[in-house]
């Protein structure tokens, strides 16, 4: 498959200037960066809603930005769904009117129609369409936002923090119809965050930026913990992010297989046999053995071999605000798990059990700090 | 004609011809970045705080035998000085600025992201001005035309020079008010000053409820 999306641009910001070149052909592109990175200018000047920045985007094969040949493309003529951070309804428009703004262009543009009684039931917002969108929450915003954007035949997807500044509940609700949608319609998305976990989720492909250049870019599960990026995911809390099917489940709780032979048992949430889910664990939650312990309430003890110890750095660090630092971080491969799980230990654990590269040790969880997102 | 009805006609017609080119000046001040327009908008204001005789006095000049705009140099003739239609425009032009100053504050309260949003979704120009700006700044520009048209209603000084006083046909209701108490008709006086309280505040009221800040509206 050959590129759909190129991004070569370079923008000045007031601090920096924003410089990036991107070619994928990836259906589901993360932009993952600590606030300021310039994110969030990246997704603008892809509408065409910010000025100033050279270069040449293309997007399936049509030329929306070449500075050097004169070519700027308006706003109007790009196709962009774009989902801001604050979502921008329009104030004098109900819930269905707003969905409906951009229908005039999906009707021309030739994009695989959507039907937006569809995105209506998808984002579960069939109720709400006759409301005014200033009574809305901020999750329904959201979706609302989310539900216009789709409803315009978009060429491509821009959202730009889709879940931020949402509690935590709030996330996990809006999430999987991130992930609905991402089944359901099939549009090439950009998400842009600043959590490791999401981009993880969400996307197969990541591009880390720090001041307006790239970082590091690849699979998130690979980038995430790189030595170099580690820090940065890790604000907040890192989480390791597992996939999996369900393959029991009671009223108390569901067994996750993510391969044969390797699963994990997390507290019931409503799953049922057979579906796709996400499994997230805390590194902070996950505790090391180094003898496989016996007479545990934990419900998951997981065999795997050190491959990686991570000694705090000294100094700056750029370890998380949270407190990191201080903290060993033990990089395990478990059986024949595709991902290494990260585990974060005290330096004095470390010591007590003398950790080391290689050495065989037992990853134990609760069941209960698991966090299971389904994912259908 | 009544001063009332004459007031009236003349508030009206300045309130349809002012409304299109005020909103635009206002438009263009809210949302152009270009040059010379710290001079525009000083021009614009002029007549708020130009003594309303000078600006009658200019339009009178201007429009009269050897004006530029008087019938020997146009070679027809405008027929204004002395018509209600000299009323239309001396009032018109004294209700400019508040038109274009209301409109403008109007505009820039619409936030331009969701103008550029409009944009994204596939509307181009005209379509997002008539789809999303107009109708969020629907109520400013409202509020601009009651006031344009309370202006025009209670304008005396260009008035009485372009149009003078002539009754039943340019005599309006505050020229009325001057003519009866100069010849001490103080009656006839406070009835025509009782009108014109009871339009003003209807109007001012109107424009406080308006642009009353609604948080819908925002």
């Amino acid at each position: 498959m050959t590129a759909w999306l190129l991004v070569d641009i370079n923008l000045p910001l007031d601090r920096f200037t924003l410089s990036v070149k991107w070619e994928t052909s990836g259906p589901a592109l993360g932009i993952f960066g600590p606030s300021g990175a310039g994110k969030t200018s990246i997704l603008e000047s892809i509408a065409g809603l910010r000025r100033g920045a050279r270069g040449t985007i293309r997007v399936g094969g049509e030329t929306w930005l070449d500075s050097a040949r004169g070519i700027v493309r308006p706003p109007e003529a790009r196709g962009v769904g774009y989902v801001p951070q604050d979502a921008l309804l329009f104030p004098h428009r109900d819930v269905l009117a707003n969905i409906l703004s951009g229908s005039r262009r999906a009707r021309r543009s030739g994009a695989p129609r959507i039907d937006p009684e569809r995105v209506l039931e998808v984002l579960e917002l069939r109720d709400l369409r006759h409301r005014h969108v200033s009574g809305l929450s901020g999750g329904e915003s959201r979706r609302v936002a989310l539900g216009r954007a789709l409803c315009s035949g978009p060429a491509l997807l821009l959202l730009d923090e889709p879940l931020g500044s949402l509690d935590l509940p709030l996330k996990r609700r809006i999430l999987p119809y991130l992930l609905r949608i991402r089944k359901e319609f099939a549009v090439p998305t950009i998400y842009v965050s600043h959590e490791a976990t999401e981009v993880t989720v969400l996307c197969r492909e990541v591009l880390v930026l720090e001041a307006g250049r790239e970082a590091a870019r690849g699979r998130p599960e690979e980038v995430f913990i790189d030595k170099a990026i580690f820090p940065m995911a890790r604000a907040g809390g890192f989480e390791n992010i597992l996939t999996g099917r369900v393959v029991e489940a009671s009223r108390s709780v569901a067994t996750v297989e993510l391969e044969p032979g390797t699963r994990l048992t997390v507290a019931a949430q409503g799953q049922s046999v057979g579906q796709d889910v996400i499994v997230a664990a805390r590194a902070e939650d996950l505790i090391l053995a180094v003898h496989p312990p016996t007479g545990l309430s934990a419900q998951n003890i997981l065999a795997g071999e050190i491959r990686e110890i991570r000694q705090p750095e000294g100094g700056d660090g750029g370890i998380g605000e949270d407190g990191g630092a201080g903290q060993v971080v033990v990089v395990v491969r478990v059986g024949r798990l595709g991902v290494p799980l990260l585990a974060t230990v005290t330096a004095q654990a470390c010591r007590q059990l003398a950790l080391a590269p290689g050495g065989r040790v037992h990853l134990v969880c609760k069941a209960n700090s698991l966090h299971v997102l389904a994912t259908r | 004609m009544s001063p009332l009805l004459i007031s009236l006609k003349v508030a009206c017609w300045v309130t349809v011809l002012i409304l299109p080119p005020g909103v635009l000046l206002g438009l263009l001040l809210a949302r152009g970045g270009f040059r010379g327009k710290s001079l525009i908008e000083t021009a614009a204001t002029l007549p708020l705080v130009l003594p309303p005789t000078a600006v009658g006095y200019l339009l009178l000049r201007l429009l009269g035998r050897y004006g530029p705009l008087g019938e020997p140099s146009l070679g027809f003739d405008l027929d204004l000085l002395f018509t209600w239609k000299g009323a239309v425009l001396a009032s018109g032009v004294m209700a400019l600025p508040l038109v274009v100053r209301t409109a403008r504050v109007a505009f820039e309260e619409v936030d331009p992201r969701l103008e550029g949003m409009a944009r994204t979704l596939g509307l181009g120009r005209v379509r997002t001005f008539v789809e999303v700006t107009l109708p969020l700044a629907r109520r400013g520009l409202l509020a601009a035309a009651i006031l344009g048209f309370s202006r025009a209603l209670g304008e005396f000084g260009a008035t009485v020079i372009v149009a003078g006083s002539i009754p039943g046909r340019t005599q309006t209701l505050a020229l009325a008010i001057f003519n009866d108490m100069q010849i001490g008709h103080d009656d006839e006086a406070m009835a025509l000053v009782a009108v014109t309280v009871a339009l003003a505040f209807a109007a001012v009221f109107t424009v406080e409820i308006l642009l009353r800040k609604r948080p819908d509206l925002a």
